[in-house]
């Protein structure tokens, strides 16, 4: 099965390389004013056709772009509750420091656990390439990074029942 | 006073939409294709002329067109000739396409991936990287950009 992370990263670090050509571009709605197409969504010409790429039925990246930005949704395999439970709240913490983070979305779009919104000020000042191995980073890592914590659940668990039934 | 003043219902007409600058789809000219046959490309499958199946499939690819369900049927059968390539073979396979089908098996290859089953996406994956290879980001672009969806 990890025969196929290889070739998912570099399927979606191309789509993004080429998704992700984006240039400043004021609202056709509003009189000065600049807003995310991809968000907005209301003029047709404006977007590009939305992609999906999947590693199998639980894990695909949907990537919508659009003249000035571009939206990144990824679906993160959940094997189990305490997965679940660890991913909800883990994508839960780094929500709601978005700020922070700058190319994350507050929300996910529906259907996905978590979304980066990248805009051409983003690409401006940060370079492209290096926005693209951030992406792919983080789909690497966060694999990693809610096993680890399942592990230290179990851990913990374990260890915490052993020391209570010590006394039995 | 006969006008009724109290209406405002003209509060409601979007006037948007007669502005003479909007943005207007092409509405589809050309007769498109009306998709692959079946029976020849089973009959193809069978014989494991692959590459015959593929470009019979690509070149009768039914883009624009409106039916819905002309496209889907196109769809999987596409998916079934991209399945039974076996993985050693795709690159020649690949090899033997000219760009314009390369392009249209990108198309497939995305919307392939939007119907994930058994290891199906896995092996899109290897078709992926093979006509990447050979199509470039040029490819992938013209995905992302051609009105003209498969």
């Amino acid at each position: 099965m990890s025969a196929t992370l290889k070739p998912y990263l570099t399927a979606v670090r191309h789509t993004l390389a080429s998704a992700m050509c984006l240039e400043h571009f004021s609202s056709q709605v509003v009189e000065r004013y600049n807003k995310p197409e991809v968000e907005v969504g209301t003029s047709k010409e404006l977007l590009l056709n939305p992609v999906i790429i999947s590693r199998n039925a639980n894990e695909k990246v949907l990537i919508e772009s659009s003249i000035n930005s571009i939206r990144i949704s990824i679906m993160i395999k959940q094997a189990d509750e305490i997965e679940k439970i660890l991913c909800k709240k883990f994508m839960r913490f780094m929500m709601m420091r978005a700020e922070n983070f700058i190319v994350l979305r507050r929300k996910p779009v529906d259907g996905y656990h978590i979304s980066f919104l990248i805009t051409n000020f983003h690409t401006e000042q940060m370079y492209k390439h290096k926005l693209v191995d951030f992406v792919i980073y983080f789909m690497e890592e966060i694999d990693k990074e809610i096993s680890e914590m399942k592990l230290a659940v179990n851990a913990r668990a374990r260890i915490c029942s052993e020391e209570f039934l010590k006394r039995f | 006073m006969a006008k009724n003043t109290s209406s405002s219902a003209f509060r409601k007409i979007d006037i948007d939409q007669y502005n003479e600058d909007n943005f207007k789809e092409d509405e589809a000219e050309q007769a498109v294709p009306t998709g692959p046959d079946e029976g020849e490309v089973c009959a193809l499958l069978n014989q494991a002329r692959y590459v015959e199946a593929l470009k019979h499939v690509l070149n009768n690819a039914p883009l624009g067109s409106t039916d819905q369900q002309v496209k889907d049927n196109a769809l999987s059968l596409t998916l079934k000739v991209l399945i039974a390539v076996k993985s050693a073979q795709i690159e020649e396979v690949v090899g033997n396409l000219s760009l314009d089908d390369i392009d249209i098996l990108m198309k497939y290859i995305y919307r392939g991936f939007e119907y994930p089953s058994e290891g199906s996406s896995g092996h899109l994956l290897l078709w992926h990287e093979k006509a990447f290879n050979i199509g470039g980001a040029g490819s992938i672009v013209r995905v992302l950009s051609d009105r003209m969806k498969v």
